[in-house]
């Protein structure tokens, strides 16, 4: 029987996008800031 | 080789001097250093936990976190003055500028110990008196490793703007393994286990001790010179 | 070698552009471990967390930190101030990644091991690789003088990749001979292609969002290095 753990793996998913896109979006934010 | 041993003592001895004159931070790290054990005390349950089994713990976060205040002080000293300007003008090399520090930091945090260890044991109603010799060998060695990267680290934040919140920040990392192993072998002599077993820490403590010293040593004259 | 605004601005667009890829790459992972990798019979569609996880960890641990580490140490020896920048912006992004590590490992190991954190070595250590990597931005958002600024972030790298081995140790020590997790272990020797495709575009991916961060960080950096020198002038 396969175990029902979808909603971890949706999780994980979520949360590491937002990770990187946190931090992209840090990165641009400051990329503009340095280039005026 | 031996006019450079003269000069690192000179230099801890100097430090230790101004230290023994106004005693505050031996003071301030001492209590902190009591007041840690009175609150783990007063923390535990007495009946479900026995105090040879929380022991080790409490000894070492109370020499952890002294040995943190004790460091602060190491270069707090000459920041107040820009002495330590003066101290890199005089013809003495990093290295022994480092450890003159260094031995000053190691005896100043061993005094610390020696106010906590008694007290420790008096408050925790702890006969160890067998494993006192290997006590005070993993003490002896443990605080080598902390006070060899706490110096190194205390020349670097000095001149930050928030100092005594950086040094521990910083130093944390660098204080596991040897707590680790410190523990480890707190446990070990606290069973009277046999030196054979405790050997194994012993000389992970010793390997770590040799690596950072030996590191900070050579990475000192980076710090401090431009 | 000098350098201008311009140029800065243009690696900053490069670096945008590469994020960008990388990014995009990391959506299409995901969509192709969901969809097309098979599910594990033990572990359940949880384990799909190891494509997202394990380029992670491998980017952080092996590329990103080694390369920080190592223009550190060629700084100490060559004093350039471009080391320094990529220095930095190679430790940004570790801490990045290292963030993924760590927030993917205990969702991975709670339906899979029983707990959220269980002093695991690996995730252990890159808990604090995490911790050395906080260090190190506050010791630099800490000094204001660039030059003393590169030197000591400098030394705290080498203290730090000294320490690694170190922490490894203990930690192993620490756990003692504990019965390893009961379940398969997540990265089995012989992968069904499927999941091999996945896992090494996975990587790739990653690789290319950690080239697309330090680029993009490195231009920032560059740029604020010249207004400053442009201020003090």
């Amino acid at each position: 029987m396969l175990p029902d753990n979808s909603q971890y793996l949706v999780a994980a998913y979520i949360i590491a996008g937002c990770v990187y896109l946190a931090y992209t979006c840090s990165l641009f934010l400051r990329a503009r800031n340095a280039a005026k | 080789m031996g006019r450079m041993l003269r000069l690192v003592i000179t230099i801890a001895g100097k430090d230790l001097r101004l230290e023994l004159r106004s005693r505050t931070s031996l003071l301030s790290a001492a209590v902190f250093a009591v007041l840690i054990l009175i609150v783990f005390n007063f923390a535990r349950d007495p009946t479900a936990i026995s105090t040879i089994d929380l022991g080790p713990s409490v000894l070492w976060v109370t020499v952890s976190f002294a040995a943190v205040v004790a460091m602060n002080r190491a270069f707090n000293v000459e920041r107040e003055n820009a002495a330590f300007d003066g101290l890199l003008l005089a013809p003495v090399s990093r290295e022994v500028l480092y450890l003159g520090k260094y031995l000053a930091n190691v005896a100043f945090v061993l005094v610390v110990e020696a106010i906590a260890l008694p007290l420790f044991v008096l408050f925790f109603n702890l006969d160890i008196a067998h494993a006192l010799p290997g006590l005070l060998l993993t003490l002896l060695l443990a605080t080598a490793g902390f006070v060899a990267v706490g110096t190194l680290f205390s020349a670097m934040v000095v001149r930050t703007r928030f100092a005594e919140l950086m040094l521990p920040i910083l130093l944390l990392p660098f204080m596991v393994p040897p707590l680790i192993y410190a523990v480890k072998t707190t446990v070990l002599l606290f069973g009277a286990r046999p030196l054979s077993d405790v050997a194994e820490g012993l000389r992970f403590l010793t390997l770590y001790d040799v690596v950072f010293i030996t590191l900070s040593v050579l990475l000192f004259s980076a710090v401090v010179d431009e | 070698m000098t350098a201008d605004l311009g140029s800065a601005r243009a690696i900053m667009r490069r670096g945008a552009l590469i994020t960008g890829l990388g990014l995009v790459g990391i959506g299409v992972v995901m969509v192709l471990a969901i969809g097309y990798t098979p599910v594990e019979i033990n572990q359940g569609p949880a384990q799909k967390i190891f494509y997202v996880h394990v380029p992670a960890a491998f980017t952080a641990l092996w590329i990103a930190v080694p390369a920080t580490a190592f223009a550190s140490l060629l700084y100490l020896w060559l004093k350039d101030p471009r080391l320094d920048r990529f220095a930095a912006a190679s430790a940004e992004a570790a801490a990045v990644f290292c963030g993924v590590v760590l927030s993917t490992g205990p969702i991975w190991a709670k339906p899979i091991w029983g707990a959220w954190w269980t002093w695991d070595g690996r995730l252990t250590l890159t808990l604090f690789l995490f911790f050395l990597l906080l260090g190190y931005q506050t010791l630099r958002a800490a000094i204001r003088n660039p030059l003393e600024r590169a030197r000591f972030s400098a030394v705290i790298s080498v203290m730090g990749l000294v320490l690694l081995p170190f922490i490894h140790l203990s930690v192993y020590l620490w756990r003692g001979l504990h019965p390893k997790p009961i379940v398969l272990k997540p990265s089995a020797p012989s992968l069904p292609p499927e999941m091999l495709k996945t896992l090494l575009i996975g990587i790739a991916c990653a690789l290319i969002l950690y080239v697309g961060f330090v680029t993009c960080r490195y231009g920032i950096q560059l740029a604020r290095d010249l207004k400053e020198s442009a201020d003090a002038a």
